[in-house]
Formats: C-alpha cells, sequence, structure tokens
C-alpha cells in the first residue's frame, strides 16, 4: 500500500466514523420527539375541562336553609333538589327517561359545584345566576374530539338522545372549555372528570421531602469520612465496591426491603409518604455518595497542602477548602439522585402506594399515591378521559425532572470554582 | 558562624518497602538561605517536607531518626503539627492560591491561628504580609479579586505572603520558580534575598545559577544520600566530591 493510499484509507475511516455519530445522535432525536409527541398529543387536552354553561335558579321552597346561612349550614344542607329542578330545565325534555339521559352529561360533582357557589354568595335565594358545571366524561371526551360519534349507537357510551342534547348545547353555545382546576387540585376519583393528580403531587413532594432529609446528610458525612479520613486499606475498598454495587441493586429490591423491615417489622403505616421516603432514601444514598466523592476528589491536592501547610487542621482543610469547592458537584449529584428517586415507581408499588387514595394527604403519614404510581394506576384504567391524564401526568412529572435537571447544571456551572 | 536553627541526624524516609532518605546529616542555618540541588527524585523534597511533618500526608510514609528545630524533636509523635506548621511554613513547586480572594488567601492562616482578633488587625497582617512579599503596590485596590485570577508569578508571590502572614520562623520553598518565567523568577529570588533577614528559608532548586544567587549554603543529594554541603560558594567553585563537580558543571542529571 502507497503513502497515499493509506492516508485516504485513514480519511476514510475517520468520514465513516462520523457518519456513524450523527446516525446515532439522529436516531436517538427521532425517539425523543416521537415520545414527546405522542404524550403531547395525549395529555394536553387533559389541562382544560369541558363545562356546560347552565342557568341556576335557587328556590327557597327547595332549601331548607335561609338568605345568609352561616357556613356550617350550607355544608350539612342539601343541594339535590336545586340541582336536578335546574339541570333538567337545560334542554326541554318530554319524559322522565329523556330527564334521565339529560342529567347523565353532567359530572357527578354537579350538586357540589352548585352549593360551592352559594357558599361563594350566601343571598342567592330568589336569584338566578349562570354557572359553568362540569361535563360528564362522556361530554368531555367527545367535545375534545377523542370519542367518535359515528360509531352504531349500541358501541357508544352516549346515546343517540344524548347527541341531540350535546348538538343543541353546541349550537346554543352553552358547551365551553375552561381550565381544569380539578386535574391539580383533586385526588383520585373513579370519574375521569373529576380526577387529579393533586393527592400524587402532595404525596411525592413528602417522599422527596423525607428522601433528601435522610439521604443528603447521611451521603455527604459518609463521602467526606470515605474520601478524606478514612485509611486506605482493605475494608475501605470493600465498602467503596459495595457502594458501587449498591447503586447498581434493581429498585424493587428495596421495595421488598422496605415491605420486610418497615412495614412487617417496624409496621410504619402503609401506603404513605414516609414508609415512600425512607425506601427511596435508601435506594439514593450509594446514587448521592458516587458524585459526592467523586467531586471531593477532583479537588486538587495542592489546596489540602496550602492549608496543611499554613497550619490548617486536618478537619479544618476539609471544611474550609475541599467541602466547599466539591458542593456544587454534590448539590447537583443530590438533585439528579433525587430526580431519579421522584421518577421511582417499583419500590412504592411493592410498600402499597397502589391504592386508590381520594384525599389529598395533610401529613407524611397520611396514605396517599406518587406521580409515577398515578401513572401507572391511570394507565390500567379503560376510560378515555384516564387515557389523557395518564399523559398529562407524565407531562407533568417530565416537566418535574427537567427542572431538577435544569438546576442541577445550573447550580454546577454558577458557583463550580476553577483552580488555575 | 551563626547559629543553626534546623539540625537532622541520621534521618531516613521510607515509601512503603522504597527507601527515599538514607542517614541524612544536614544542619540549617538561622537567618540564612540554604539550597538543596540533585537530580530529580534523589530526595530534597522529601527531606524539606520532614521539616514541616508535611509527610504525614502519605500514608505509607516513615520517618526515622532525629530532626530538631531548636532543641525541639519535630520528629516526635507526640508534637502538635499545627503549632509546628504554624513555625514552618511552605511555598510549594505549583502555585497554589486557594479559589478565594485575595484577602482571604492572606487573612486565612492568622484565622485559623487566633492572631489578628478584629478586622483592622487582619487589616494589618494582610498589609504587612503583601508588602513583605512585594505583592502589595500590585494588588492593593482588588483586594476582593480571587487569588486565582493573578499571573503565575504573582500568585507564586501571593502564597509566599500566605506563608509569611502567621509569622513563622522557617520557609520551606519546593521548587518555587520552576512553573514561572524569568522575570518573575528574578522577582522571587529578589523577594528571598529580603525575606532571608527576617526567616530562616530552605529551597529545593532544578537551577544552579539560582542556587548560586541567592544560598549562602548549598546540599547536593543523590539517590536519597547528602552527597555534600557546604558554602555556596565552596560547592560551586570548588567541590570535594567527584559527583558533586560532574553535577553542576552537567554531566548527569
Amino acid at each position: 500500500m502507497t503513502k497515499e493510499e493509506r492516508l485516504k484509507k485513514r480519511h476514510r475511516a475517520e468520514k465513516r466514523f462520523r457518519f456513524y455519530g450523527l446516525t446515532s445522535i439522529f436516531v436517538a432525536l427521532l425517539f425523543v420527539v416521537i415520545l414527546v409527541q405522542n404524550i403531547f398529543s395525549k395529555g394536553s387536552s387533559a389541562f382544560k375541562k369541558t363545562v356546560i354553561t347552565t342557568e341556576v335558579f335557587f328556590d327557597q321552597e327547595l332549601l331548607e336553609i335561609q338568605n345568609g346561612a352561616s357556613q356550617e349550614e350550607i355544608m350539612e344542607a342539601d343541594f339535590y333538589d336545586i340541582m336536578i329542578e335546574n339541570l333538567i330545565k337545560a334542554y326541554p325534555a318530554k319524559d322522565r327517561d329523556e330527564e334521565d339521559e339529560l342529567l347523565k352529561l353532567f359530572s357527578g360533582d354537579a350538586e357540589i359545584e352548585i352549593k360551592k357557589a352559594f357558599l361563594n354568595d350566601n343571598n342567592l335565594i330568589g336569584k338566578t345566576i349562570t354557572l359553568d358545571l362540569t361535563a360528564s366524561d362522556d361530554i368531555d371526551q367527545l367535545h375534545k374530539g377523542n370519542y367518535p360519534r359515528d360509531l352504531p349507537e349500541e358501541r357508544r357510551r352516549i346515546s343517540d338522545f344524548q347527541l341531540v342534547i350535546y348538538d343543541y348545547f353546541v349550537e346554543n353555545k352553552k358547551i365551553n372549555k375552561n381550565f381544569n382546576n380539578y386535574f391539580f387540585n383533586n385526588g383520585d376519583s373513579r370519574d375521569p372528570e373529576l380526577a387529579g393528580i393533586g393527592g400524587a403531587l402532595v404525596g411525592s413532594f413528602y417522599s422527596i421531602l423525607i428522601c433528601l432529609l435522610l439521604a443528603f446528610p447521611v451521603a455527604v458525612l459518609a463521602s467526606i469520612y470515605l474520601e478524606e479520613f478514612a485509611p486506605k486499606n482493605k475494608i475501605t475498598d470493600f465498602i467503596e465496591i459495595n457502594i458501587n454495587n449498591l447503586a447498581a441493586v434493581p429498585s424493587i429490591v428495596y421495595g421488598l426491603l422496605a415491605l420486610q423491615i418497615l412495614l412487617a417489622t417496624i409496621q410504619l403505616p402503609r401506603s404513605t409518604p414516609l414508609v415512600a421516603g425512607i425506601t427511596l432514601a435508601l435506594m439514593t444514598l450509594p446514587r448521592i455518595i458516587i458524585p459526592c466523592r467523586a467531586s471531593l476528589k477532583a479537588v486538587p491536592p495542592s489546596i489540602r497542602e496550602g492549608a496543611l501547610a499554613v497550619g490548617a487542621s486536618k478537619f479544618q482543610s476539609v471544611f474550609h477548602h475541599v467541602v466547599p469547592l466539591a458542593l456544587p458537584g454534590t448539590l447537583s449529584g443530590t438533585i439528579i439522585g433525587l430526580a431519579q428517586a421522584l421518577g421511582e415507581t417499583a419500590p412504592l408499588i411493592l410498600i402499597g402506594m397502589v391504592a386508590f387514595v381520594v384525599d389529598i394527604p395533610s401529613s407524611p403519614v397520611d396514605p396517599s399515591s406518587s406521580l409515577p404510581v398515578q401513572v401507572y394506576l391511570w394507565s390500567e384504567s379503560a376510560e378515555r378521559g384516564f387515557v389523557e391524564k395518564t399523559s398529562a401526568t407524565i407531562m407533568m412529572l417530565l416537566s418535574f425532572l427537567i427542572v431538577m435537571n435544569f438546576i442541577a447544571v445550573y447550580l454546577r456551572q454558577k458557583f463550580e470554582k476553577r483552580w488555575n | 558562624m551563626s547559629n543553626i536553627k534546623i539540625k537532622s541526624k541520621n534521618l531516613n524516609v521510607y515509601y512503603g518497602d522504597k527507601q527515599a532518605l538514607f542517614d541524612v546529616n544536614l544542619d540549617l542555618n538561622e537567618k540564612e538561605v540554604t539550597a538543596l540541588i540533585g537530580p530529580s527524585g534523589c530526595g530534597k523534597s522529601t527531606f524539606i517536607r520532614c521539616i514541616n511533618r508535611m509527610n504525614d500526608v502519605i500514608d505509607i510514609c516513615k520517618v526515622t531518626g532525629n530532626i530538631e528545630m531548636d532543641g525541639m524533636n519535630i520528629n516526635d509523635k507526640d508534637l502538635d503539627v499545627v503549632s509546628l506548621r504554624e513555625r514552618v511554613g511552605m511555598v510549594f513547586q505549583k502555585p497554589n492560591p486557594f479559589p478565594k480572594s485575595i484577602y482571604d488567601n492572606i487573612s486565612y492562616g492568622p484565622k485559623i491561628h487566633g492572631k489578628g482578633e478584629t478586622k483592622s488587625e487582619l487589616d494589618q497582617i494582610v498589609e504587612n504580609s503583601l508588602k513583605k512579599s512585594a505583592l502589595w503596590e500590585e494588588v492593593k485596590d482588588r483586594l476582593d479579586e480571587p487569588g486565582t485570577s493573578l499571573s503565575g508569578g504573582q500568585q507564586q508571590r501571593l502564597c509566599i505572603a500566605r506563608a509569611i502572614s502567621v509569622n513563622p520562623e522557617v520557609i520551606l520553598m519546593d521548587e518555587p520558580c520552576s512553573a514561572l518565567d524569568p522575570i518573575a523568577t528574578a522577582k522571587i529570588e529578589e523577594l528571598i534575598d529580603e525575606l532571608k533577614k527576617t526567616y530562616t528559608i530552605v529551597i529545593v532548586t532544578h537551577s544552579m545559577a539560582q542556587a548560586v544567587r541567592v544560598s549562602q549554603k548549598t546540599g547536593f543529594f543523590h539517590l536519597g544520600k547528602l552527597i555534600e554541603v557546604g558554602k555556596t560558594e565552596k560547592i560551586f567553585k570548588n567541590p570535594d566530591n567527584k559527583m558533586t563537580q560532574d553535577y553542576i558543571t552537567g554531566r548527569f542529571g
């Protein structure tokens, strides 16, 4: 082979490599785009809910309370008759069957929504107001275009007569889309139009908070000791290898451990953020120790020597100089560890967080769900309303993860100091 | 003849199984500059790191024999290294300022030793240290800028200022000019000349010319042994040992 041929061959090899690299990046990006596009197209409609604009007349004869009633009185009062009387007026129905079908177009919370309006203004008796009442899941999905109306009637959840009412509402501009406050404020529900991630958000928040409070100090102290103070011997090596092994243990194993120790032996309350937080802390611990040690190791020895040479003790050289320099790396490692914990599902399923929890937890020892578990729960439901809610929850989860990773990168870039 | 500040007797150093220093007997005179020369890996740095016990940092390092400062045994296991290092400062091969402000770089030592209780006392120490290290005029208006923003030569003078901020008796310099250009080197050498009025200085150097310029006494190390020690003039003009002669004339090393 001549010199020129060899040179050409080298250039060709480089070109080939560039091509492979670019192809890989393109394929990776393509998958990301497909994933995001899929989630967005399914989930974005969940942030709006369909409402039916209805006139509500507060008839004194149908209510046992008076104008100016106190909060407790209103809470206890029955608004069922008021609801029925007003809703059946929304469309001129001919008989009882038609009225029943009409009523099914409204969500199960119509009575509560009317009651809330009265709570806001307790002088409504004898007056008529216009309320945006949440529509049922079927109407919601139909209006959002997620539900086909050209199927034969027996294969549809909506009857022909309900379609007639729906068209009447649309014609009279009585159907609108509002911001879906229920999705953020409500807990789980059997009715998709009322189900929300409020409980899962609070549950995830408590879990991650407990995970942070437990894992961060332990991981940082362990890292500092191992990296700066521990004698370099076989025991230290053994511990180091096992920390790396622990980081690779499948998360479901931590779930089993928590099930046996935290729930069966110590008998902590099941399905709670407390147990979830402890479990996630166990799982996150090695994942924080590894980046923390790496950033301690990255501090050049000359900084330690400089401090020791002016007479700083070992402790002072570590805590005055090494730790502050390693802090940005430590913090970003911690945030990335927490982001992983936030998305973790398997161990939480084992400790009973798959429970159907309607109430929003008010403390870490209340039964609760969490965001990834909520995704898992809803993804198994057949109703179309839950399909969009599943994707919307994934969108929320992903945006939290992106924000956390962004903070991690920002911290590292902003506060990392350069030495020479 | 000046007083002996530091005296080593049969000093041996081992890194694990490997012996790095063999029976070194070397006296350092007070308020004088002693230069240590020799090829790389001959033990010069190991020797000066015995004086402030920096070898403690290395787990496998073992030191036997005697090394005394003003009659106090430096190698005593019960000796508090913190107070030893307050008396024996060190300047390293590569400038290693803390990634903090110029002011904090110098005030750190006095602070941890409880010198300079008030802000004005600290200010005074910082100013004096910078003046002694001939850096004051260049940095007095930007004391809150990071020490790492200075040039290499300025950083090294900052490290010298940091070393003298705790008012030590001895300053160890481990090839302080090896990372610097000739102009910065000249400034450091001038500074060493000035500092020897107050401090006992030991400097490790690879530059014969530098040893001649700054030192009064020179020791030549080879393979962990102190081959020859004496007045700098004599070592460079008329050494007793053939190996010293070969080294300073550039025949090996």
